[in-house]
């Protein structure tokens, strides 16, 4: 589809997140897998090993782990401005599996979507915005060419 | 967070302004050079082609122009009416004479940039024979431009005290004949 036909937002922080304090958005993560499936291997590798760590790293975040029966494995993350987002986990290595973790982990909840501009500010202008008036001199009625605008030295 | 509104700010910038100048004893290329700049916006820092920045220009006193050198008699207008022997070619003068208005609009015509913006720039340029303009136009002006030209003082608007305090090479003798 064209990017007219999609969604789009402009670039935004959620709230101004690490202006101040940094706050990570990542709500909750539950990791959903199977106990006897080819495709969690790596999911359970992971449990064994790097998942402790992973929540102790992360005290913000709350995490779930959840063994179902002949189930795909998936991580499903919620994140503080209430989006929840979905990854599949299928046939990744431990070391798979956290990367896409951290990557959960440091995303904020917005929407992945076209982001119009890759630039925001919230003061586009310090000295105040240009308008026909600025560097006038002042008169009543029309400006006479008596006040030419010379560089004065 | 914004504090407040920004569109009042927006029209603030992207406001048109209205500017005179007086085409008396002024060549008509210059007044074309000045009214093509502000008719396009170059003279504003917001400036872009597509931002539809130009401001008005009211030029006044166009019958009163002058060409340098030779050019009322030398300078062509030339056009074509479409028909078969329909090529005209008019000097300056002539032109001139038929409408004191068409030497500064061709002038200005052949400055602005060759595309669709340029009808839309020549409508909001207004230019009149003499001084008189309408209320409604002069109410709305905001700046009068200055001349490009200045206009060299006739020697019977000079005073007879400056006359005799400009310096002399040499006093002639009384029965000096002059070619």
């Amino acid at each position: 589809m064209t990017s007219r036909g999609t969604p789009s937002r402009f670039l935004k922080s959620v709230l101004q997140n690490g202006v101040g304090r940094y706050v990570c958005q990542l709500k909750r993560i539950s990791i959903v897998f199977s106990r006897k499936g080819q495709s969690s291997l790596g999911v359970r590798d992971f449990i064994e090993e790097g998942v402790v760590d992973y929540a102790k790293k992360n005290p913000g975040t709350v995490v779930y782990v959840s063994p179902q029966p002949k189930s795909l494995p998936k991580i499903v993350a919620e994140y503080l401005n209430g989006n929840i987002r979905e990854e599949c986990i299928k046939n990744k290595t431990s070391q798979e599996v956290l990367e896409v973790l951290t990557k959960l982990t440091n995303q904020s909840g917005l929407d992945v979507i076209r982001i119009r501009k890759h630039f925001h500010t919230d003061s586009p202008s310090i000295q105040g915005q240009w308008h026909p008036f600025t560097n006038r001199p002042p008169s009543v009625g029309p400006i006479s060419p008596q006040h030419p605008r010379r560089k004065e030295d | 967070m914004r504090t407040e509104i920004l569109s009042p700010r927006q029209w603030a910038t992207f406001a048109r302004s209205w500017f005179i100048i007086d085409a008396r004893m002024q060549p008509p290329g210059k007044i074309a050079n000045i009214c093509s700049i502000r008719l396009q916006g170059k003279h504003k820092p917001i400036y872009h082609a597509l931002s539809d920045c130009g401001d008005h220009v009211v030029v006044i006193n166009s019958r009163h122009i002058a060409f340098s050198g030779n050019k009322w008699e030398q300078k062509v207008y030339s056009s074509h009416t479409g028909y078969p022997g329909g090529f005209k070619q008019v000097t300056a003068t002539q032109l001139h004479l038929k409408d004191p208005k068409a030497i500064v609009k061709l002038a200005v015509y052949g400055m602005l940039p060759k595309n669709l913006h340029r009808r839309t720039m020549m409508q909001r340029l207004h230019i009149f024979a003499e001084e008189e303009i309408p209320d409604d136009i002069r109410a709305n002006l905001t700046e009068e431009l200055p001349q490009p030209r200045e206009i060299p003082r006739k020697l019977n608007e000079y005073t007879q005290e400056e006359i005799d305090a400009f310096p002399r090479l040499f006093t002639p003798p009384k029965d000096y004949r002059m070619k």
